[in-house]
């Protein structure tokens, strides 16, 4: 059976739903085809799960830490189960609410796995049969998938990937995570909030390779209060009868206890078996598809998103980049022009950064100035008894430009989204500094850190 | 490999071309010398043919979008290509043009490929473009490359203010007629665009420029009409369809031979008048997208017949819209004609830099008193509009007598040599 419609968006993730959303606010007939579950990596075994088991491991340690305020709270007791059960009804919410979004927005969905034969046509395979799909635009949303390493194969039992691990029905008593990027600490953190002993092995000079060093070692900090063990410069090796080794920065060898075996070492884009080759739509050599600022391949008609046209794999630039296409696909002058793309990181503090490094400003030729602001000295970070972390803002000397926030500390992924803004608006130090703040809030640390890069932050001494 | 094809130099100094119409669209396989776009100068439509084969990527101009040369006009991919870049790292305006070249034909072939890892030269990278979201979209939506606007807000900020600017001053113009309801009943918004539009700058610059006065007289062309009766049959079997505007001519260069400085232009920045010794007459030609003015050239030279053809070539030419350059370029001195259509007498506006043009209008039977008796003449009027800084009226009016005695008495045109 052959289908033909206006518009073809191929994976439902966040990239893809919203650019099957938008394209049916547009007027544009629309199929949606989906090999698994509406809204993909992130919604079903990615973010939405893991910020749920994050949730209620920081509740869990907040209660048990909240004696020293006077609040004393006596057998806290984790029904994981139940846990999973919760998490689980929060992720068929939200996967039945883009169900009826979809619907409202006449949006076709077709379930089956996809890929090209035709520049135009796409072949859905599903349990029912085989149909093709014509469309005379076609968006590849196609995201990416975690993978491992010859030594560390899944198993799904004992060595697993971040979907296994964020479905464990027991916390871990021992756990071991290969790869100290972002999800293997946001997990890691996380169970050993809930118990687990964890142990962390980067192959990388840094946990959280890419990411400032002044907010890491905050992190770090943390990590190590909360037992978890963590090596860099370290090579897993293999698993055998219970342990994990590996060679350490020192050369020594280390030997770690572990029930389950985490792998976090990365993602490769899923764009090898969807017929790419066959229709002539060109990847670069690690396989992300080529796009220009309107989100078009290099087959006119053929638009790719998200993970699968490369990094930061996020899934906000996904969904961004899928309104733009979209909106191309509509006769729209729409491009991918965004200045800056924040990053979040779930860990205990959080770290949400947003523009240019000191570093990076220095390359770019800027003359860079830098404005910090401690947790400690802001009063709602006392009230909430987080104070570790600080707001750093990177400015432009002689213009005064923001041009980066970098945060670490209570709640930094909600509070970057008003240096994303800044930094999108082309705001000056003096725009967020005189820009009144709440009192007491956390954003207040942003209004004083651009205040602290002219040397005029009230709540610290800068003599 | 991706190639960005600039609008290459199309030569006589045209610093610019307006995109008048696409004949390709993104994804469409061409040829080598495949025309790909229509291209408006100064006067002028020309083809432009594309240097490559291969597939359009990216057509980066709008229609009715004016572009410079050197700009990028289009990314075309040969077999084995990559993606395009996109157009806010394209390389900006102002990049070296190609050798100029003399257009003898409406397309022109200079192809000129720039690979597309060219670093940007002038152009901000988008991420140094100080703008918001907002105007960063306006900009788009109104065809505008921000990356080559200027701001005007506090650090080089790009406003909004400074877009709509950009945009007013032609320089990057998207349109689209739209049907609104105004303040008194539906109006219609049609873009201001090709040939429209540059007669709208050339009669405002003219307006401007210079201080114009008309002069009318009236004519008896009786002895005229007489002649092109006894020369229309000869002219026919030559394939010529012979019209007044040859005689006119004929009477009008040894005119500018007498007046020499109805023959100039005037050098405002050397305070000098230029004063021609050739004589490359512009014909006021009226085509379904507007005035167009090809040129006659070296009509001293030419006899009736020739005049006569070279101007029925150049009309068919005008209202095919095909018109080449150097067809259009280089007139000393115009014409205009309205008596095919009907009025007494019109007041032209002088084809600038030229300081003068003639007015021709319709030939009608009067009663005119000669020799004490009324008599039927055939009389027309003819109005010359000049620029008072190069001359005076007194000029002007024994300019006109000139070209009056030699259409009233045409045998004195014997005693001219060209």
């Amino acid at each position: 059976m052959t289908q033909k419609t206006e518009a073809a968006v191929l994976g439902s993730g966040p990239g893809g739903y919203v650019a099957a959303i938008r394209l049916g606010q547009l007027g544009k007939e629309t199929i949606l085809i989906e090999k698994d579950k509406l809204g993909g990596v992130c919604l079903n075994i990615g973010c939405i799960p893991s910020k749920a088991l994050i949730r209620v491991a920081k509740l869990k340690q907040r209660v048990e830490a909240a004696k020293q305020i006077g609040l004393e709270v006596t057998g806290v007791n984790v029904d994981f189960a139940k846990v999973q059960t919760w998490k689980q009804s929060v992720v068929d919410r939200l996967v039945s609410g883009i169900d009826y979004l979809l619907k409202g927005n006449n949006v076709k969905v077709v379930k089956g796995t996809g890929k090209f034969i035709e520049a135009h046509q796409l072949e859905v395979k599903s349990l029912s049969g085989t149909e093709i799909i014509e469309a005379k635009d076609i968006i590849i949303a196609t995201g990416s998938r975690y993978f491992d390493l010859p030594t560390f194969k899944f198993n799904g039992t004992t060595i697993i990937s971040s979907t296994e691990a964020l479905s464990l029905q027991q916390v871990p008593k021992k756990l071991a995570i290969i790869g100290g990027g972002v999800s293997g600490l946001e997990i890691g953190t996380m169970y050993a909030q809930l118990g687990s002993k964890v142990t962390v092995i980067e192959m990388l000079d840094q946990l959280l390779p890419g990411t400032d060093i002044d907010l890491v070692r905050i992190v770090e900090r943390s990590l190590r209060k909360l037992g978890i063990e963590y090596h860099v410069k370290s090579r897993a090796k293999e698993y055998r009868d219970g342990k994990v080794y590996a060679t350490l920065e020192d050369g020594k060898e280390g030997a770690f206890d572990a029930d389950k075996v985490l792998v976090t070492v990365g993602r490769r884009p899923n764009s090898d078996e969807i017929g790419l080759k066959k229709v002539g739509i060109q990847t670069d050599p690690h396989g992300f598809i080529q796009v220009n600022k309107k989100m078009q391949t290099n087959l006119p008609g053929v638009y790719a998103i998200g993970d699968v046209v490369g990094p930061p794999m996020l899934a906000h630039k996904a969904s961004k980049e899928g309104i733009v296409a979209a909106e191309v696909i509509a006769g729209m002058n729409s491009e991918a022009d965004f200045h800056a793309i924040p990053g979040v990181i779930f860990t205990d503090p959080e770290i949400a950064t947003v523009g240019l490094t000191e570093s990076q400003a220095k390359e770019r030729g800027y003359d860079p100035i830098i404005g910090k602001f401690p947790f400690t000295a802001l009063g709602r970070a006392l009230l909430a008894g987080e104070t570790e972390g600080f707001a750093k803002i990177v400015a432009d000397k002689n213009s005064n430009l923001v041009l980066g926030v970098h945060i670490v500390g209570a709640e930094a992924s909600d509070l970057i989204s008003e240096a994303a803004l800044a930094i999108e608006m082309g705001a000056t130090l003096e725009d967020i500094g005189f820009t009144v703040h709440p009192h007491p809030t956390l954003p207040e640390s942003v209004m004083e850190a651009a205040e602290a890069a002219k040397g005029k932050a009230i709540h610290i001494l800068q003599k | 490999m991706v190639y960005e094809f600039r609008l290459p130099d199309v030569g006589e100094g045209v610093a610019e071309g307006e995109v008048v119409k696409w004949l390709v669209k993104e994804g469409d396989e061409v040829k080598e010398n495949q025309p790909l776009v229509e291209i408006m100068t100064d006067k002028v439509n020309v083809e432009i043919p594309s240097p490559k084969q291969g597939i359009i990527q990216k057509l980066m101009a709008k229609e009715g979008e004016v572009v410079k040369v050197g700009q990028a006009l289009l990314s075309i991919e040969e077999k084995g290509g990559q993606p395009t870049v996109s157009a806010s790292e394209r390389t900006p305006v102002g990049t070296k043009p190609s050798p100029p070249t003399s257009a003898k034909t409406p397309t022109i072939a200079i192809p000129q490929e720039i690979p597309l890892t060219t670093p940007p030269q002038a152009s901000r990278k988008p991420d140094e473009i100080l703008a918001t979201p907002a105007t960063r979209k306006l900009a788009r939506d109104l065809g505008v490359d921000i990356s080559v606007v200027q701001g005007t807000g506090r650090g080089g900020r790009i406003t909004d203010e400074d877009v709509q600017r950009f945009k007013q001053l032609g320089r990057a113009v998207a349109a689209v007629t739209v049907t609104t309801s105004g303040p008194r009943g539906v109006e219609e918004r049609v873009p201001l665009r090709g040939i429209r539009r540059k007669v709208a700058e050339h009669m405002l610059k003219s307006k401007n420029a210079t201080a114009q006065v008309t002069h009318v007289d009236e004519v008896d062309m009786t002895e005229i009409v007489h002649l092109r009766e006894r020369a229309k049959t000869s002219a026919e079997k030559r394939g010529v369809k012979l019209t007044y505007l040859p005689f006119v001519i004929k009477a009008l260069i040894p005119a500018l031979k007498q007046y020499p400085y109805l023959n100039s232009s005037l050098d405002d920045e050397k305070e000098e008048i230029v004063l021609k010794k050739y004589y490359n007459i512009g014909i006021a030609t009226d085509t379904e997208s507007g005035l167009v003015v090809p040129v006659v050239k070296d009509a001293e030279h030419k006899s009736i017949t020739q005049l006569g053809l070279e101007i029925a070539t150049l009309s068919e030419k005008a209202h095919a819209g095909q018109l080449a350059l150097n067809e259009v370029q280089g007139s000393t001195f115009t014409i205009t004609n309205v008596g095919g259509i009907g009025g007494v007498f019109a007041t032209p506006i002088i084809n600038y830099p030229e300081v003068a043009i003639l007015g021709l209008h319709k030939i009608t039977k009067r009663p005119v008193v000669k020799d004490n008796q009324i008599t039927i003449r055939d009389m027309t009027y003819l109005s010359l509009s000049f620029d008072h800084r190069v001359l005076d009226g007194a000029m002007a009016a024994r300019f006109v007598n000139a070209i009056k005695q030699y259409l009233e008495d045409p045998k004195l045109l014997l005693l001219e040599t060209d």
